[in-house]
């Protein structure tokens, strides 16, 4: 890899190391479900588009709190910086970008002209499609209508976050402002480049970095695409749950839980299902690739997780405190079932582990009172009628 | 319609979206109008839903700073369900928020604002050597300028052309070339002229910045599981259990920050205001200031937090009075919403508007997302101008430190005994980079608090409660862009209205029903405007406020 001197040159400056580095690396072949022999072909294939010209790309902003574009200015090695520098040309990212105004419009659609069918569009945020996507309005215009035009002509999209795959937070309940996701819009004028959906809220810039790391490891948007699943996602991303590979998995399988907050069995990090952890039926990377340059992830830290990837999040998972009752072992997502997991024989498992833990979990009821999120019915008896039906059925 | 002649939209570098138009006469801007340009519908999504469930989905207003939206959520239901959190949660959540606004000043001054008075273009000039000398001599902090400096030239060089395809750079110039010898001189005369050095210091900082904004997420990675969305500070206190390790872990990081804040951030700020002194002269605003606090000391009590809640009006800066929350009232005259105006948030509405056309946008009627809060009738400022003011006017003791840091500044400026010069542009900026200084301190504190706590058993971190039938509260608490107030009010144990007043809301407010403009648009008068092609004045005085 001397070609990458460069690259190994600024790392250094900040005090990476190229040990560092290539453990950055060996995270994403974990991630890419890869071999650590990946890890030299992953390094080469980074240090590489550093060197040989950039990658023309588009960032825009929908109907976004931001907080994925926040997510990657969190990326370490590289950051943020080597990503917008020295791996992709993105002359438009309102968030970050120099230019502003009518000059800020200019510099993204002369780039997307000059381009034509050689960038990647990153999306954030939703489609927000009520008064005719005058919801949001950029430039004076809807925010919907430059969408199809920057997709039209993009080699590939990535939509980043749950508001871009299907309108997140905004689509839930009664979904005032119209909200939809890149694809479900796109799909509904016709647009057929090809969307890469990496949901989540936010995004975790590690998933976004692994989706452009995959392309020029297996050089071309056409592998990527075929390496999808039916909600095109990345399989290696969101083919196994966060409770698969939790931390606090042998808590579970122990029946030791947390009832509330701020207790011993928290400080002892127990399992934090009894206080409705969507882990189990959450079809996601946060237990392996964590936060943060690797920090930490919500319940390491004592959060339960909240469903973020799951479709429509906010309405499937809340109330986020109660255990769900809608769980369909087997299936992705809540009501309305998209796709069928591979590890249908796993989740199976948790239930069947979990039916002795749920005495204790109902226990969780009382000792935190009368709240109205969990209603004091015999959990107990609830799994036993629903494991009766063949552990599909709904209570 | 009035007639505009500097139109900015999208205005970039914010979170969010925004439209600026001013009428500049004579070079100077008479009249403005901001309008936000998003409506997502968060109030009418919590309908019905579990009050504790909106800590989540609130903190999804703002990636910037959803820390301070999920701490005023938890805050609001605490204050209708009557639920004091312990000592250690107060800690707890001090050290959470105090990263977050270490975080967001960091990220505002280096990432956002800095390209409005730092030219890489310029930077392109510099003398390595020199550069060294300049840094030495403003007492700021050192990096590899000439790798910095190597690393602007290879992308002007790998460049197909240097104004569309300059990466994050492109077009930054206003339509200049700055590379080109015809236009170099206009492109840099959009900047007030400082040395080359100077603004290769800078350019190395803003790429430093990345790394420590990183450093202070990664300390509500510690504590909150992930930055954006945090996920620990629930009603009732804290999820995080603060073990010895992960005290001296956050302790490690906060000390690094605070290292950098004093080291690099504040000698760079004094080193480029007298650069931009005439920015003492104008942008001040409305000049009335609201602040509902922020960390709170063991008592809970607003007006003694460690930025105290209260309001001072009219640039006196002699008065301070009680911030009372029932004084406020939105108006909705000038925002696309056909829900009641003049109601107090607490009983508020949101409904916008179903249909849309050509005369929707109108700068003589309805023209934002915004509503327009008033207090006591009048438009406030908020942010981290209107709470160095606040603590420097309410002063004693629980002050000293903003007093102290405010005054420092101030002498630095030749403005010794004025902090009336504060309400203005520059002050604004410094007064944000200031606090987070103050902050910073403040943290290390809290560290060796939580610990003390500890060993001494008050270092409780949550309290149980019942969701109560029916019940009303609000979360009076600040972002660092400003004071935040999330209104809940529960029935039959379930969300029946939520209302949230952010900063933007106030700052960024459209005129009232009275025709009187919001805290960012009367800022925007009186604003020089060179050319108003190029409004970078305008930009500079929008982007102050952290929109």
């Amino acid at each position: 890899m001397a070609e990458a001197t460069d690259l190994y040159g600024r790392l250094a400056a900040r005090g990476i190391t190229r040990r560092d580095f290539l453990k950055f690396c060996g995270t994403l072949a974990a991630v890419m479900g890869l071999s650590q022999t990946a890890v030299p072909q992953i390094g080469a294939a980074i240090a590489g588009a550093a060197e040989s010209g950039l990658q023309p790309a588009l960032w825009i902003n929908g109907a976004a709190c931001t907080g994925c574009t926040e997510s990657i200015a969190q990326a370490t090695d590289p950051n943020v910086a080597d990503i917008v520098l020295d791996i992709l040309s993105l002359p438009k990212i309102e968030t970050v970008q120099m230019a502003t105004g009518e000059y800020a419009e200019k510099a993204g659609e002369d780039f997307a002209q000059a381009n034509k069918g050689k960038y990647i569009l990153i999306c954030e945020g939703a489609v927000t499609t009520g008064i005719d996507g005058n919801f949001l309005r950029i430039a004076g215009e809807p925010f919907q209508d430059s969408l199809v035009s920057f997709a039209t002509n993009a080699l590939a999209i990535v939509a980043v976050g749950s508001c871009a795959v299907d309108g997140g937070w905004t689509r839930a309940y009664p979904n005032p402002a119209g909200g939809t996701g890149v694809k479900p819009y796109l799909d509904g004028k016709g647009i057929k480049t090809p969307v890469v959906n990496l949901p989540g809220c936010p995004v975790n810039p590690l998933e976004i970095i692994a989706v452009v790391v995959d392309a020029l490891m297996t050089g071309g948007v056409d592998k990527v695409v075929a390496g999808l699943d039916r909600q095109n996602r990345p399989k290696y991303l969101y083919g196994s749950t966060i409770h698969d590979n939790c931390e606090r998995r042998g808590h579970f399988e122990n029946g030791e839980f947390v009832y509330q907050f701020g207790s011993q069995e928290e400080a002892d990090n127990y399992c934090l299902y009894a206080l409705g952890c969507k882990g189990p039926q959450t079809y996601r990377h946060c237990s392996k690739l964590r936060w943060n340059d690797n920090i930490s992830w919500c319940v390491a830290s004592g959060g339960p997780c909240i469903g973020c990837g799951n479709f429509n999040w906010v309405d499937n998972n809340t109330p986020f405190r109660s255990r769900m009752r809608r769980v369909h072992v087997g299936s992705i997502g809540g009501p309305g079932g998209i796709g069928v997991a591979k590890g249908m024989a796993a989740l199976g498992g948790v239930v069947v582990v979990g039916i002795g833990a749920h005495a204790l979990a109902s226990k969780a009821t009382h000792r935190i009172g009368k709240n109205s999120t969990l209603k004091n019915e015999d959990m107990k008896e609830y799994d036993a009628k629903r494991m009766k039906k063949g552990g599909s059925a709904d209570a | 319609m009035p007639s505009t002649n500097v139109v900015i939209d999208p205005l970039t570098r914010i979170e969010g979206h925004l439209r600026i138009e001013a009428v500049s006469e004579n070079g100077v801007i008479k009249d403005a109008w901001v309008s936000s340009t998003n409506y997502r519908g968060m109030e009418t999504v919590l309908q019905g839903r579990a009050p504790e469930d909106a800590h989540y989905i609130t903190m999804r207003i703002c990636g910037v700073c959803p820390t301070s939206h999920g701490h005023a959520s938890s805050m609001s239901v605490e204050n209708a369900l009557e639920i004091k959190i312990p000592n250690g949660a107060r800690l707890v959540r001090n050290l959470l928020e105090g990263a977050e606004y270490i975080h967001s000043h960091i990220l505002w001054f280096y990432t956002l604002a800095a390209l409005d008075y730092v030219d890489p273009a310029q930077a392109l000039q510099a003398n390595v050597a020199d550069t060294y000398a300049l840094a030495v001599q403003a007492g700021t902090g050192t990096s590899d300028f000439g790798a910095v400096k190597k690393r602007l030239e290879n992308l002007v060089k790998g460049a197909s052309n240097p104004v569309t395809d300059l990466s994050i750079f492109s077009n930054g110039w206003w339509g200049y070339n700055p590379l080109d010898p015809a236009e170099a001189a206009k492109a840099a005369a959009l900047y007030a002229p400082m040395p080359p050095e100077l603004h290769l210091i800078a350019v190395a900082h803003y790429l430093e910045a990345i790394e420590m904004q990183a450093e202070a997420a990664r300390i509500i990675a510690l504590i909150g599981g992930k930055f954006p969305h945090p996920m620990t500070s629930v009603a009732g206190g804290t999820a995080w259990s603060p073990n010895d390790d992960r005290i001296a872990d956050v302790l490690y990081r906060f000390k690094k920050l605070n290292d950098w804040v004093h080291g690099t951030m504040i000698p760079d700020t004094l080193a480029i205001a007298p650069f931009y002194k005439g920015a003492l002269e104008y942008g001040g605003g409305c000049g009335n200031f609201l602040a509902w606090g922020v960390f709170d000391r063991k008592d809970l009590v607003h007006e003694n937090r460690y930025m105290p809640a209260g309001i001072v009006r009219a640039s006196d800066l002699t008065t301070v009075e009680k911030a009372d929350v029932s004084k406020v009232k939105e108006y909705v005259e000038h925002s696309w919403y056909t829900s009641p105006t003049g109601l107090n948030p607490q009983n508020g509405e949101t409904k916008a508007i179903d249909s849309w056309n050509d005369q929707s946008y109108n700068l003589d009627g309805q023209y934002s997302w915004g509503k327009a809060p008033r207090y006591d009738g009048k438009p406030m400022e908020v942010g981290p101008l209107s709470r160095m003011i606040v603590a420097y006017v309410t002063g004693g003791d629980n002050n000293a430190a903003v007093k102290s840091i405010v005054d420092t500044a101030l002498g630095a400026l030749g403005a010794a005994g004025h902090p009336e010069v504060l309400v203005s542009l520059l002050g604004r900026v410094a007064a944000r980079n200031l606090e987070c200084a103050v902050v910073s301190d403040w943290t290390l504190e809290w560290c060796n608090e939580l610990v003390e706590a500890k060993k001494g058993g008050t270092a409780d971190l949550f309290e149980p409660y019942s969701v109560t039938s029916h019940a009303s509260g609000a979360g009076l608490w600040e972002a660092p862009r400003g004071a935040l107030g999330h209104f809940i009010n529960i029935k039959g144990g379930r969300i029946d209205s939520y209302q949230v007043v952010t900063p933007s809301t106030w700052d960024l407010s459209p005129r009232d029903k009275d025709g009187v403009r919001g805290p960012m648009e009367e800022a925007l008068v009186g604003t020089p405007i060179a050319d108003v092609e190029r409004p970078i004045e305008a930009a500079r005085i929008v982007r102050s406020f952290d929109p």
